[in-house]
């Protein structure tokens, strides 16, 4: 421990005579830890962001889509076949379902005045704002007597309404799609992008019987998506294997056969997105960790020269009595301290960028105790790898040889 | 001398060198036991093999031939560890060169051994300006080398050997980068040692006038021991100081 104590006072030393070499070497090292934890908490960052808003989504939302099935040989039977009723059927039969809503879309232009934008055109039910958490900035929902009569009412987004009415007052206006007009009855409150990349306020939204009559004509009942909802988060594995036996009951497929349908729960969108950002994450510490490489190099080129610099001072501490492991903790120490050194700059600079991320960017960053430990332990570890080559150099010099040189 | 007690013994012993195209004979089968509170010269030309067998008597170097016992241990064939402990207990080393730590004080140089010893700093320091008092350079115990002129060095460097208290003290060519003044005021130091402390010398030079200062003589050719001479009446180094013509302030060696 003394010896220890002494070695360290001695590295410091060292490392104070040669200010500007140490500091330039200390710098590779700074440099690779504060990538590392900025790339860290940057990761930790996106990672709460998005995986937040996905759950924001609703945690408990199932996604119900038809599936086109390959029924025997080469025939593709027409794309599975999913309708509002099936829909009813689930939320009367499912228990562990609380609502469902039927939902089809199709990319359309739409018209108002001279003015016209391309847009995504949707057809579904008033329980849609509650599952998507939509909320109204002007006007309201339609009424599910515009439902039953399929109504040519609309709500818009607020992508939409900008491109459509810019300034001007939308709600009461008339929009039209292919050969009928609309009228606005609401404007949803902007929503911003989704997790996913898409404009949650690009979009038209209409009774889904309105939809079906004459947007994408199709037969009476047919949806491209059931969004039911379980009636709470832990119950959602339980409600999968619900829908699951009520729609093969009723779209008549054997247990063994594929079903003409998919489920997808929110919790496995969460987890591929997981799993991309953990790829990711993977990819860009690697990088950082490379930089951390080339700081070590640094290290090890510095102690050489320092090895050999100080040659004729190993030969001295040999004579008078310095052993092989005296001098190897010497070396190793200074490698070492130097090392540590960057690492608690790096690690300071790192938070202090992170912290200014954090208010530019209004992310919530953490860096876990682990990084932290892990920054200043792989900093010293760079010590004792990259010193310990440039050391036991050091220590295996002949003592005469050592004393000779000049 | 008054008893056969020796310190260092040399049996057979030789060294050679392997160059390319050669080998060289640096040592040829050397015996030579110099007994404890001796000051002895090894005087002979470059070449003659003194400095090698100085290497050996202090192992920083291992003999290819023959047996060296250091104290009645045999040194011969111990690991390098064993020989650093060695160098550290019993030998203390004055080189021609003064070789101090740069920018290291004279306390810190001095304390360096004892460092290696693993004595606590308190203790250390304590010592280290006992052996600084012993040169007469307690005052200068916060100077750098490069702040002391070449004899206070090698007084520094004689603190350094001193201050582990070991039996047996080397001295390569001590008074060789120094004018005839200080060189005197060096050997006093050294004879004067060997005097109250007992400490055996052994010191090398090529310098008729140093070796006469020394109590035996052993003079080296072609890596051969050629004469051992005892020389009953040594100079004493500051009685000749004191008949040199003063100039400027000469440093006096108290005990």
């Amino acid at each position: 421990m003394r010896s220890f104590l002494s070695a360290l006072r001695l590295a410091l030393r060292a490392i104070w005579r040669s200010k500007l070499r140490a500091g330039l070497t200390v710098l590779g090292i700074l440099i690779g830890v504060a990538a590392v934890v900025i790339v860290v908490a940057l990761g930790t960052g996106v990672r709460q962001k998005v995986l937040g808003e996905i759950s924001s989504l609703g945690a408990n939302i199932i996604y119900v889509f038809p599936q086109a099935t390959n029924a025997s040989g080469a025939k593709v039977v027409d794309s599975g076949r999913l309708t509002e009723a099936d829909g009813a059927a689930i939320v009367k039969e499912a228990t562990s379902v609380s609502d469902v809503t039927p939902f089809s879309s199709l990319s359309a232009q739409v018209v108002a005045d001279e003015k016209n934008t391309p847009t995504q055109v949707m057809g579904t039910t008033r329980s849609y704002w509650k599952v998507r958490d939509y909320k109204f900035a002007a006007g309201e929902s339609w009424t599910d007597t515009d439902e039953l009569l399929k109504a040519k009412v609309c709500v818009i987004g607020d992508t939409v309404r900008e491109n459509l009415f810019g300034e001007g007052e939308a709600v009461g206006k008339y929009v039209r799609i292919g050969r009928y007009p609309y009228r606005v009855v609401g404007v949803l409150q902007k929503k911003g992008q989704s997790p996913f990349g898409e404009d949650q306020d690009d979009r038209l939204l209409m009774p889904i019987g309105s939809f079906r009559a004459r947007v994408m004509p199709s037969t009476p009942g047919r949806v491209q998506l059931l969004l039911a909802s379980a009636s709470d988060e832990r119950t959602v594995d339980r409600a999968v294997q619900q829908i699951e036996v009520i729609l093969r009951q009723r779209h008549g497929i054997d247990p063994d056969d594929e079903p003409d349908f998919v489920i997808r729960t929110q919790a496995e969108f969460r987890k591929s997105q997981e799993q991309i950002f953990d790829s990711l994450q993977v990819l860009l510490s690697s990088i950082a960790a490379v930089s951390l490489l080339v700081g070590g190099i640094g290290v090890m080129n510095i102690m050489l020269v320092s090895v050999r610099e100080r040659t004729r001072e190993i030969g001295i501490r040999m004579a008078i009595g310095a052993g092989e492991g005296d001098i190897m903790i010497q070396f190793l120490v200074e490698a070492v301290v130097l090392s540590l050194i960057g690492g608690m700059m790096g690690l300071t600079i790192g938070v202090g960028v992170i912290s200014l991320l954090t208010k530019a960017l209004g992310w919530s960053m953490e860096l876990p105790l682990a990084a932290i430990l892990a920054a200043l332990g792989t900093s010293g570890g760079i010590g004792v790898v990259f010193g310990f080559f440039p050391a036991r150099s050091a220590a295996r010099l002949d003592p005469i040889v050592a004393l000779r040189n000049e | 001398m008054r008893t056969s007690d020796p310190i260092i013994e040399l049996q057979g012993v030789a060294k050679d060198y392997a160059t390319e195209a050669v080998v060289v004979h640096a040592l040829r089968s050397v015996d030579l036991t110099i007994e404890r509170g001796e000051f002895v010269a090894i005087v002979g030309q470059s070449g003659s093999g003194k400095s090698t067998m100085m290497n050996i008597i202090g192992c920083l170097d291992r003999p290819t031939r023959g047996r060296y016992m250091l104290d009645g241990i045999d040194v011969t064939e111990r690991s390098n560890d064993a020989r650093a402990i060695v160098r550290n207990r019993l030998i203390g080393f004055v080189f021609q060169g003064f070789n101090l730590l740069p920018r290291t004080t004279a306390l810190e140089n001095v304390e360096l051994p004892l460092v290696y010893r693993g004595i606590s700093g308190r203790e250390r320091r304590e010592r280290a300006i006992k052996a600084l008092s012993q040169v007469n350079l307690a005052d200068r115990m916060h100077h750098t080398p490069n702040q002391l002129s070449g004899g206070q060095q090698q007084r520094v460097a004689i603190a350094r050997a001193l201050v582990t208290e070991p039996p047996l003290l080397l001295a390569d060519e001590p008074t060789g980068n120094l004018d005839t003044r200080t060189s005197l005021e060096v050997l006093g130091l050294l004879q004067e040692l060997n005097r109250r402390s007992g400490i055996t010398i052994c010191l090398v030079t090529h310098e008729p006038d140093i070796a006469a200062c020394a109590s035996r003589v052993v003079q080296m050719r072609d890596g051969r021991v050629r004469s051992d001479t005892r020389n009953e009446q040594p100079h004493d180094a500051f009685a000749a100081l004191a008949e040199l013509p003063r100039e400027g302030e000469g440093a006096v060696v108290t005990q």
